[in-house]
């Protein structure tokens, strides 16, 4: 018996199995699906239990182009912005992500304030545009996300997407949407380990299946509250490892929202002198957060900057082959 | 200590006499368990109880120093797995390696380099906190030379050979700093033992997976050598990783011989990206030491940002930075709030108003992360405290009008609020629910 | 200074202030007591009014709505005069009526802890005892001085190696003496350590005496007039403390008394309320108040300090020390408590800033240290103080749980007198099947209980779901919006209710529960945490406090305010502090037994650094908790209802 064998730990239960994507046996129109969850142990520790399906990595498309991106950022991604279905493309094509993850940004009334129809259209014009599964995020403000998103979860029913986000304050409309139309949810909380179960008792109590469930636990950046979120998806995965069912429920985190908004990321080399190449900065600090969420047991990491995406598609896989 | 505070309490005298500071036997046996107080202070222990409680009381990991003086660092010493569940104690060492093959100019170069590495954040400075050389060349003058060289950085240092003479050699430019010596192997380790006794420095120990490294730890500490460095990272990184969280487990439930070391790893993956995440990934999980050949500053600062955020120590209560925040699109006419900087308490305060649609500036006064009432009953929250911040430049810059929003629990500030501040005080709702409806009714009538 | 003509209806009660002086404060010179539980502040709401004519100027608040204020509303904290004003002072804007459960709770302690024997556990000795003495008059042979003659006949009776005489009594002693020809009484109080000769009476008078037991709560002082030849409780009444004018917590009435003359206004305020009552006492006793010889307290902390006259300042800050933990005995007229001029006054001791005699008076009658089985005991008042132990060790907590088991914060919520709704059932969709009103007429509000029942009977029937919010389909039209705005749960229409309002509860108001709920139980948890145990080492539960006379424990556990733990653990034990009070009057082996093995042997737990308290309290703001698990009983009968349950 090796030191391996003697450390594994007797766990009770697993993450479970949740899949994006509907393919044409499912009655979808994708072409790859992702299938995350099913972790039986700690991270990328095999010895202690089964690892988990996959680990996907999304790359982030507005459905306007973004305003105040920094520079670094901007420029790798060139004029694909311009438009949310090349965006999306090139995500895929050229960068590898597994996943879209669109932002509906210009549906929020202070940006543009898009009607749900409009926002419905550019859902399907990204579905048309790629193959893989799609992540569709609202606007953040309750009242209107009600009233976009179900008119999203419609025009993309039967695709199995994962749509967001709902909070202990305001999931029913969203619920309702999402079991009709047979997609996923994600559940947002404020750092808070009883508050994101709390989503999840209150959403399952509804009839939504536990897995199609993901949590989004607000995510902190490197240097901006990333010990917070790590030790909350720490402690999530042992509550689910310890047969805690309602905490084992995929993990998503918005790695390249967070990261870009540090200073560390966004400043030039005059703003902040002594910190190094400015265009690689933001794109280090992008992958350092994700590498150390990745530790933290996450499912699903939205990325921003194409090389980071691609970088750590890389790290899953090298952690991932013993 | 893996005992509870109940067995603790068992073992003691039970006479509540209090001469140890504390009011009762069982508030002492609370304190010992969280290693806020020692054995010793209790004059009446019995013997027997003392014999049962210090065999608890040995760390399950080793702390090793290297490096002397005001740079010395101190590694190991952890007890728990997850942050969690305590917090994590030592940061790693985190640094640059360089080999001992360069010419005179690019050494200079390189240790110019290592020396920049040094940043501020948050109020602290972080940088790279040991230095690794690495005898590349295979000759024992250049190693020697080389390392000389080095030491003049004043950092702890990793002396990476293959051959314990070589080592040696390279010691005697250094021996009075301590260095790390790197690394004993099965074939060798007897050769090393001796070096690393003779100069009374810790010893790394390496081999190809978690069993054998182990092992040769086993071997080398019945030598002699106390103070050993698991080099867990030999391999790929999955490997690592999975080695260094199986230690760790081990270590702590006392369930193996030899893993009870601080762990290291020299990353040496050539595509910096990886590199760098590989770096990351053994500051999470749990190395003592992370070697790294790469010395850019955007690559370097992410490392070093991640150690100091995980060996904060999270009972330390959830804080937002005391500073004037502001929510929506705020004009000098906007509403002021006051409340604590405890983060439960400023979150929800931010998320009713943000809901209210009423752009608002909240101040966040620093209760050391204490909610508003348990601030205010322990003097935290205090008229003086929110009228020096009311005064400061930060509000007069930003805020036109003299009216300050308080919340309705330390309504009893009001009045020495107003006389210390001279700003108009208004008593918001005790229930941050009642926000949105306050600043769309009261506020807009004043 | 102009002044103005301020009217109270229904009262038809005029008084003249001036311009800028608040309802408030008028009335109180008219005599009027209006609900003032902030202090003034302006934050609480129930000091509503209505201004039926005349002038006046107003600060804004929450509290009223434009429609409010178009008829006439206004906060009396709020509003000044300015101008001749008439107001209205609506019955529920009133303060007073004595809570009815001083007597139930005498009654109905001696009905649960029938095993104490009030006192018979601890031999008889109490603070002041009377003996009488036959003196043998003084001769050539046996000249010894007065004083010494009377404690030679003293020690007859008792081995009493140290005693003392103040100057007054010794001076009136010869005379006393010759007159009642060497008969005569001498009234004896222990004075830690040594016995005092607290008077010298003529005649056997030994056969009344009688000494007052208090518990002087934040909210409530209750009071026992006791005659301490035998031990029975003659008389019980009790009053709302009226230091709640200047402060409705501790906090509060700490800081008042760091102004100038707060203290002493303090300290007046309670001695008047306690005189109050122990006249009242004497009168329906039929007892001359000459004959009331001591004084008992117990008292949380800060309550002792106010009564002593201590500066409690130090108390409220880190690291949070009182004056004393340990108040000597002193004599009552000290600090103006009215009964026989030489009687003796004292409190329990306190434990720390939080934790006073009040509590150490509860461990001391359920005698939790007297068995090696681990109890935990729950005093649910304002400031909600926890034990947990046994005979080997004692912890304690405060869970400063918040006014809401006492009905503050609650829109329909009030204190356990007249009209207050005790119990309730409620069927399908929320309909009350059955309820207790206090005094058998119509109900005026919700006490605690009432509200634990109404809560937990709108999450049996599916109205509210765990997080506390309303179910729309299930409430059906008993969800109705009220006057502000806010949808409310109508659990008496204005046709059944006293004032013709309905009674009824909104989301905050059940949120405000939930709170206060989630602190007690998690104030539990920790300390059971902080000895590595659970609940399910717990063997007995102890709920203490006035308002647990009425507490469904079943209702309590549904909500998650006590643990779901087999019923027969729980005892509602009442006023505990009161008869604690009267044990250690009756006997200072009470008193000694608290000071060794209660107080020594207390270890104070401080919640606010407690790190998991801060990170799981959220947990415990679910109904019953997140984690239904930990509440089978209710899981099962959550199941059972909804058929098969879509979820855990």
């Amino acid at each position: 018996m090796t030191l391996l064998d003697t450390a594994k730990e007797r766990w009770s239960g697993t993450i479970s199995t949740l899949t994006i994507g509907a393919d044409a046996a499912a009655g979808g129109t994708r072409k790859s699906v992702v299938t995350v969850g099913g972790a039986g142990g700690l991270p990328f520790a095999p010895f202690d239990g089964a690892p988990p399906h996959s680990i996907a990595v999304a790359m982030e498309v507005w459905d306007c182009p973004p305003e105040d991106w920094p520079r670094s950022l901007a420029d790798a991604l060139g004029d694909v912005v311009a438009s949310p279905a090349e965006w999306a493309k090139a995500c895929v094509e050229k960068w590898g992500a597994d996943l879209i993850c669109l932002r509906l940004a210009s549906t929020h009334p202070d940006q543009g304030d898009a009607s749900p129809q409009e926002a419905a259209a550019t859902v399907r014009s990204v579905l048309e545009a790629v193959d893989v599964p799609l992540i569709i995020w609202g606007c953040d403000l309750p009242d209107k996300d009600n009233l976009v998103l179900s008119v999203c979860s419609q025009a993309a029913a039967g695709e199995r997407c994962l749509l967001g986000t709902v909070t202990e304050d305001n999931y029913k409309t969203l619920v309702a949407s999402c079991l009709a139309d047979g997609h996923c949810l994600i559940g947002l909380s404020p750092i808070d380990i009883n508050i994101a179960k709390q989503v999840n008792v209150l959403v399952t109590d509804m009839g939504f299946p536990l897995d199609r469930l993901v949590m989004y636990q607000t995510t902190g950046a490197l240097g901006y509250g990333l010990e917070y979120t790590y030790s909350i998806q720490e402690r999530g995965r042992l509550a689910a490892l310890g047969n805690d069912r309602l905490m084992g429920v995929p993990v998503i985190c918005m790695v390249g929202q967070e990261a870009w908004r540090a200073k560390e990321a966004r400043a030039t080399s005059e703003e902040l002198p002594g910190w190094g190449d400015e265009g690689e900065r933001g794109v280090y600090w992008e992958i350092a957060t994700a590498t150390a969420l990745l530790q933290a047991g996450s499912d699903i990491l939205v990325m921003r900057h194409p090389k980071a995406a691609q970088a750590l598609k890389t790290t899953i896989d090298r952690l991932t082959t013993v | 200590m893996a005992l509870k505070a109940l067995d603790i309490f068992k073992l003691l005298p039970k006479t509540n006499c209090k001469k140890c500071g504390c009011p009762t036997c069982l508030a002492f046996a609370m304190k010992l368990t969280t290693q806020k107080a020692t054995l010793d202070e209790c004059p009446d222990v019995s013997e027997d109880a003392k014999a049962q409680l210090s065999g608890a009381a040995a760390p399950p990991i080793r702390l090793v120093a290297i490096g002397a003086g005001a740079a010395k660092i101190e590694i190991g010493g952890e007890t728990v797995m997850f942050r969690h569940e305590e917090s994590f104690y030592h940061p790693p060492g985190i640094g640059v390696v360089l080999p001992d093959n360069l010419d005179e100019d690019d050494l200079r170069a390189r240790i110019a380099a290592v020396k920049a590495l040094s940043f501020v954040r948050v109020g602290m400075r972080i940088g790279v906190t040991v230095v690794g050389v690495e005898n590349v060349s295979g000759d024992a003058a250049a190693f020697a030379s080389t390392v000389k060289a080095v030491a003049s950085l004043e950092l702890p240092m990793v002396l990476i050979a293959r051959q314990a003479a070589h080592a040696e050699a390279a010691l005697a430019e250094c021996a009075a700093a301590r260095p790390l010596i790197h690394a004993a192997t099965d074939a060798d380790w007897q050769e090393y033992v001796r070096v690393a006794k003779s100069a009374k420095c810790p010893l790394a120990v390496t081999g190809p997976d978690l069993d054998s490294v182990a092992a040769l730890a086993v071997q080398v500490r019945k030598a002699g050598i106390e103070d050993i460095v698991l080099d867990l990272g030999a391999g790929s990184i999955a490997a690592g990783v999975e080695a260094m969280t199986a230690a760790r487990r081990l270590a702590l439930k006392r369930k193996a011989d030899g893993v009870g070391f601080p762990c290291m790893a020299v990353v040496r993956e050539p595509d910096p990206y990886q590199n760098v995440s590989d770096c990351c990934a053994y500051v999470a999980k749990y190395a003592g030491i992370v070697l790294t050949p790469l010395s850019g500053p955007e690559q370097i600062a992410p490392i070093l940002t991640l150690s100091q955020n995980l060996y904060t120590d999270p009972r330390k209560p959830v804080q937002v930075e005391a500073k004037l925040y502001s929510v929506g699109a705020v004009t000098p006419q906007s509403p002021l709030l006051v409340t604590t900087n405890f983060s439960l308490t400023y979150y929800t305060v931010q998320s009713e108003v943000e809901a209210s649609r009423v752009p608002t500036y909240i101040g966040v006064i620093d209760t050391e992360g204490t909610s508003v009432l348990t601030a205010f009953a322990a003097d935290k929250l205090s008229s003086e405290k929110v009228a020096a911040f009311l005064m400061s430049a930060e509000v007069s810059e930003a805020v036109s009008h003299r009216k300050v929003i308080i919340p309705g629990y330390v309504a009893a500030m009001s009045g020495s609020l107003n006389e210390d501040s001279g700003w108009e005080v208004l008593v918001g709702p005790r229930e941050a629910s009642a926000l949105s409806k306050y600043l769309k009714t009261v506020w807009q009538d004043t | 200074m102009k002044t103005y003509a301020v009217t109270f209806q229904p009262d038809n009660c005029t008084v003249r202030a001036a311009a800028g002086r608040s309802i408030l404060d008028a009335a109180k010179a008219a005599g009027i007591t209006i609900n003032n539980v902030c202090g003034g502040d302006g934050v609480c709401g129930k000091c509503r009014v209505v201004i039926r004519a005349g002038k006046v100027t107003a600060k804004p608040t929450m509290f009223l709505n434009r429609h409010d204020i178009q008829r006439g509303a206004a906060l009396a904290c709020q509003t000044y005069v300015a101008g001749d004003v008439v107001v209205e002072v609506p019955p529920e804007s009133r303060t007073g009526g004595i809570p009815h459960l001083a007597h139930e709770d005498a009654v109905r302690f001696g009905k649960v802890c029938a095993k104490i024997g009030e006192g018979a556990t601890y031999p008889s000795s109490p603070l002041v005892r009377k003996v009488f003495l036959e003196l043998p008059q003084p001769t050539v042979e046996d000249s010894l001085a007065d004083q010494e003659r009377l404690y030679r006949s003293v020690r007859k009776h008792y081995d009493l190696p140290i005693m003392q005489m103040g100057l007054s009594v010794l001076r009136r002693l010869s005379n006393t003496l010759r007159r009642c020809n060497w008969k005569a009484t001498a009234l004896l109080g222990s004075r830690g350590g040594t016995v005092e000769v607290v008077d010298v009476e003529p005649g056997n008078t030994a056969a009344t005496n009688y000494g007052v037991a208090l518990d002087i709560g934040t909210t409530t002082i209750v009071a026992h007039l006791v005659d301490l030849t035998n031990g029975e409780t003659i008389a019980a009444n009790a009053r709302y403390n009226s230091q709640s004018a200047f402060g409705e917590d501790v906090i509060a009435r700490i800081m008042y008394a760091g102004t100038a003359d707060g203290l002493s206004v303090l300290q007046d305020t309670v001695v008047s309320d306690i005189n109050g009552l122990i006249s009242a006492l004497v009168f329906d006793a039929g007892v001359r108040l000459a004959d009331v010889t001591c004084v008992v307290c117990a008292g949380n902390t800060t309550m002792v300090h106010l009564l002593l006259g201590l500066d409690p300042a130090h108390i409220r800050c880190d690291p949070y020390v009182p004056c004393t933990l340990n108040p000597p005995v002193i004599r009552a007229a000290e600090v103006g408590i009215t009964i026989g001029a030489r009687g003796l006054l004292t409190a329990l001791p306190c434990v720390a800033s939080y934790v006073g005699g009040d509590v150490l008076a509860d461990v001391l009658v359920t005698e939790i240290t007297r068995s090696e089985e681990l109890s935990l005991l729950i005093d649910l008042g304002t400031n909600g103080e926890l034990v947990l132990g046994n005979s080997e060790w004692l912890m304690c907590c405060s869970a400063s749980a918040g006014p809401s088991f006492e009905g503050g914060g609650i829109g329909c919520g009030m204190r356990a007198t007249s009209g207050a709704v005790e119990w309730l059932t409620l069927g399908e969709g929320g309909r009350v099947v059955g309820c207790g009103v206090v005094g058998g007429e119509r109900p005026l509000g919700l006490c605690g209980s009432g509200l634990i029942d109404a809560v937990a009977g709108l999450l049996s029937a599916g109205c509210i779901d765990r997080a506390g919010h309303f179910v729309a389909d299930v409430c059906g039209p008993r969800l109705q919006k009220n006057d502000a705005g806010e949808k409310a749960f109508i659990l008496f229409p204005g046709e059944q209710t006293a004032l013709g309002r309905d009674i009824a509860l909104t989301e905050a108001d059940i949120s405000n529960l939930i709170r206060s709920k989630g602190s007690v139980y998690m104030a539990a948890e920790c300390l059971l945490d902080h000895v590595g145990l659970t609940f399910h080492d717990v063997r007995n539960v102890y709920i203490a406090g006035g308002f647990g006379n009425h507490l469904g424990v079943e209702q309590a556990i549904r909500i998650g305010l006590l643990p779901d733990l087999e019923r027969s653990i729980f005892q509602v034990v009442g006023n505990g502090s009161v008869l604690g009070a009267k044990m250690v009057m009756l006997s200072e082996h009470a008193l000694k037994y608290i000071q060794d093995n209660i107080a020594s042997a207390m270890t104070y737990v401080e919640l606010s650094t407690s790190h998991k308290y801060m990170n799981e309290y959220t947990s415990c703001l679910f109904l019953p908790h997140t984690d239904i698990e930990r509440f089978p009983s209710v899981a099962k009968a959550t199941r059972l209802q909804n058929g098969s349950g879509a979820a855990e």
